[in-house]
């Protein structure tokens, strides 16, 4: 129970709010960036008449691309050795890449026909994610190695993931903006617009970890590596699968992969029930009733989501990263079940109550994850000898955008599976509303429970990741390698 | 080195700043007056009747219509100018159309009590420059550019098609039709007799018309019940007998199989109790929300729009009465019986 007695993080291992802050700026960009698309899409759609089939596949297929890239990159910047460090050349070159790909991507000419805007879109698409990767990978992965100390990981990610928070407000205000006939001819021009000024605000904030960061594993010369990592992946690609295979067999890392498999994409396949069950049921069928109570659950579930990363940044600071974790997952599940008592269409402003409660387990799950996984690099590095936060960050960051993907894909067949016709407005049969709520309080609920199951039995605990750091550190100085200032 | 890394996170800062403020200015831009080309365009709505419920359902809609139009194209500001007279009158609602020309109106939208009465004064607003649309009820040889409703001939058919399911496709049914001389009406009876030729087990044993009001209605229901006693189903073309609660204790659930068009909040309890197997709904908040996007589309965007628009009914059973009943309160309906939304 040595999680009730905190260590206090030592002054040299603090982070200060400025470096916290530049981190998080990349935290902007990235949910910017992963975002942008989705919400902006709608217009190739309504603004340019091209076929909602030939949408979703525009934006399948860089998914593939993207899903290959993300471990290769990780791998590359493991194994990079500059001047300017692993990570941070990436950063800076991928960030204004990416800002410069989105702005043009968006630049649809007129007047075309409908599959040469599908390749135009997805030859941008395939672009934009290959720099979108270049500058996401070392970016989660140089938050991994910022700080050493167990706590400061967690205050660290909780910054960032406030921060991110931000870019999840602003989305879905994209397609207001874009259709606003006070501002743009049409749409299309919106898009336009709109791509160049996200891709600037992309190349300027994205650049700032970069420039203000310092990494503390970037001068190491204590590990076999090729000072050309591209020679290296060439001529070696081998390695590379090895150093996946031993990625994917470290358990601790399993389970929070699986703790976050269950708890996100549990909600994220659900996502299109509660809001169908909002405008159809609750409502009856009024979309402008439906879309109301939406948008404050929103606001809400946002407000919800910042305060329950302060509560448990504090949390985890007095109990451990595993029972916080423990803790905000369970609220959540609890409030999955209120979901059934509170989808009453005789007083509609229920389907607000569960809101705080959905958001606390999400507010938690990407601070203490990221901070967990820090935890698992160190204990990697003791098993394997090696600094692999690239690789731990881009399969588990693959794992969230397949379970994604999964989730999406699923959801249309559960809807389908329900009898749910949308012809019918709210005149469903109370057996497709009934098997709507079951399948919209029982899924999320489901896989709470099983991400609870999964992050239960996590070994590294608070004692432990000090103990890593001590073994760590002994091991080091027995190196001839410039250290970190651990 | 450290004053470079401060003023880039200074400038950093500024960018931040800047883009705050920036994003402020627009949601400014966004949400502040009206700017001054705005377009107002007002929208006559002449319904049948102002005390019908179906009509206010329609006014629901036509304004839910105009007030998103109008917060979403900022340039434009659409107005529903409700005329309709209190009961039906042909003669009347021809002069609520010609005094809201007189006035300046920019459109018309109507539903024809009498279509031999009010295709004159459609003709006259279009001639005189105010486009007409009409909805529910139409006036197929008027100059109207559009027309909002059902298929009558296709909803006929499908109470037959309904009608034959319940049945096991054996069976005497009769067809209670209504006012003999609405075209629509004829149109639904013509249609049960076109669909039920695909069922040689099934004897129309006759069309009864009456005047379109639930005592007459259920008087012809009880003539015709003692006449055919071994009558098994029963097609109406409208759902005039259960408009009132005479028929509860006099029709026994399930010994008629009964497909009706409407869905009215009064006519449900019927479908609760099992004397009504179906009601073919028809969605009425469209009939003034659809009219008014259409208007919009042609006389604002100056779009090409379909001369004919056809409006589906949807099917209400006892499986889907308390989404319908919901369905029916958010389009403005009231008096709906809790138990049926909670269900």
């Amino acid at each position: 129970m040595s999680e009730h007695q905190p260590h206090t993080t030592a002054p040299e291992d603090r982070l200060s709010f400025g470096q916290k802050f530049s981190y998080g700026l990349g935290s902007i960009v990235n949910n910017l960036l992963g975002g942008a698309i989705g919400f902006m899409s709608i217009v190739l759609n309504v603004g340019l008449g091209i076929n909602p089939a030939l949408v979703g596949t525009l934006q399948a297929i860089p998914r593939f691309t993207d899903a290959l890239t993300d471990p290769i990159m990780g791998y590359i910047s493991d194994k990079t050795r500059s001047r300017f460090g692993r990570r941070r050349p990436y950063i800076f070159i991928g960030a204004i890449c990416v800002g410069i790909v989105f702005a043009l991507m968006w630049q649809l000419p007129s007047g075309h026909s409908e599959m040469f805007y599908f390749w135009f879109f997805l030859f941008g698409s395939i672009l934009f994610y290959l720099f979108y990767t270049v500058f996401a990978t070392p970016w989660v992965a140089l938050g991994y190695e910022l700080t050493s100390d167990y706590h400061e990981r967690t205050r660290l990610m909780a910054v960032m993931n406030f921060m991110g928070q931000f870019a999840w407000i602003s989305l879905p205000w994209f397609y207001a903006i874009m259709e606003n006939d006070r501002l743009f001819s049409d749409s299309v021009q919106g898009a336009r617009t709109l791509a160049i000024v996200i891709g600037v605000f992309v190349a300027v904030v994205g650049i700032m970890p970069a420039i203000f960061l310092r990494e503390r594993f970037a001068n190491r010369k204590d590990q076999k590596e090729n000072a050309s990592p591209l020679k290296g992946l060439k001529s070696n690609l081998s390695a590379f699968a090895k150093g996946l295979v031993i990625t994917l067999k470290q358990r601790e890392f399993l389970k929070l992969c699986a703790g976050t498999f269950f708890l996100f994409n549990g909600i994220m396949l659900v996502g299109a029930f509660s809001s169908y069950i909002t405008i159809f049921y609750v409502s009856g069928g009024d979309t402008d009733m439906g879309a109301k109570y939406m948008g404050i659950f929103g606001s809400i579930n946002t407000a919800s989501t910042l305060g329950a990363i302060v509560i448990v940044t504090w949390l985890s600071s007095k109990l451990g990263k595993r029972r916080t974790f423990l803790i905000a997952t369970a609220v959540t599940l609890v409030g999955s079940l209120l979901k059934w008592f509170c989808y009453d269409p005789l007083a509609p402003w229920k389907v607000l109550l569960p809101a705080p409660l959905i958001a606390v387990g999400m507010g938690g799950l990407f601070t203490l994850m990221g901070s967990m996984i820090a935890d698992v690099c160190d204990m990697d590095e003791l098993e394997t000898g090696e600094r692999r936060e690239g690789m731990f960050g881009s399969i588990y960051w693959w794992m969230v955008k397949l379970g994604m993907a999964l989730a999406f894909g699923i959801s249309g067949y559960l809807l389908n599976a329900t009898g749910f016709q949308v012809e019918m407005g709210g005149a469903q049969t109370s057996r497709t509303f009934l098997l709507m709520r079951i399948f919209d309080v029982i899924i999320p609920a489901t896989a709470a429970a099983l991400s609870i199951w999964a992050v239960a039995s996590f070994k590294i605990s608070e004692e432990k990741s000090y103990e890593i750091r001590q073994e760590l550190l002994a091991r080091r100085k027995n190196n001839t390698a410039t250290l970190p200032a651990d | 080195m450290m004053k470079m890394r401060k003023l880039l996170f200074l400038i950093g800062c500024l960018g931040l700043f800047s883009l705050t403020t920036s994003c402020q200015n627009l949601a400014d831009e966004i949400v502040s007056e009206p700017p001054a080309d705005v377009k107002t365009i007002t929208i006559t709505m002449v319904a049948k009747s102002a005390s019908n419920p179906v009509f206010l359902s329609a006014r629901a809609g036509a304004e839910a219509a105009a007030s998103d139009l109008s917060e979403k194209y900022s340039k434009l500001d659409v107005r529903i100018d409700w005329r309709t007279p209190f009961s039906e009158d042909a003669a009347e609602q021809a002069e609520r159309i010609r005094n809201a020309v007189q006035d300046g109106t920019d459109a018309i939208i109507v539903s024809c009590s009498d279509d031999s009465i009010l295709t004159e004064a459609i003709d006259r607003a279009v001639e005189s420059g105010v486009p007409v649309m009409t909805f529910d009820s139409d006036a197929p040889d008027s100059k109207r550019f559009a027309f909002y409703g059902p298929d009558d001939l296709e909803i006929g058919e499908t109470i037959m098609q309904e009608m034959a399911a319940l049945l096991g496709e054996r069976g005497k049914v009769a067809i209670l039709a209504g006012s003999q001389s609405a075209p629509n009406l004829k149109k639904r009876v013509q249609g049960i007799r076109n669909a039920a030729i695909q069922y040689p087990d099934i004897e129309i044993v006759g069309e009864f018309n009456h005047a379109e009001n639930p005592e007459d209605a259920i008087a012809k229901m009880t003539q015709v019940n003692e006449t055919y006693p071994d009558l098994n189903g029963w097609a109406m073309v409208g759902g005039w007998p259960f408009f009132s609660e005479s028929l509860l204790n006099q029709l026994e659930p399930g010994r008629y199989r009964i497909v009706a068009v409407d869905a009215l909040p009064v006519q449900l309890i019927y479908l609760e109790r099992g004397i009504v197997d179906i009601f073919l709904g028809q969605p009425t908040f469209m009939w003034g929300e659809m009219s008014v996007r259409k208007v919009i589309d042609k006389i604002f965007w100056q779009k090409d729009v379909d001369e004919i628009n056809q409006m589906k009914p949807i099917r209400v059973w006892k499986d889907n009465l308390g989404g319908w009943s919901r369905q029916l309160r958010a389009w403005g309906y009231e008096d709906i019986s809790r138990e049926y939304l909670k269900m």
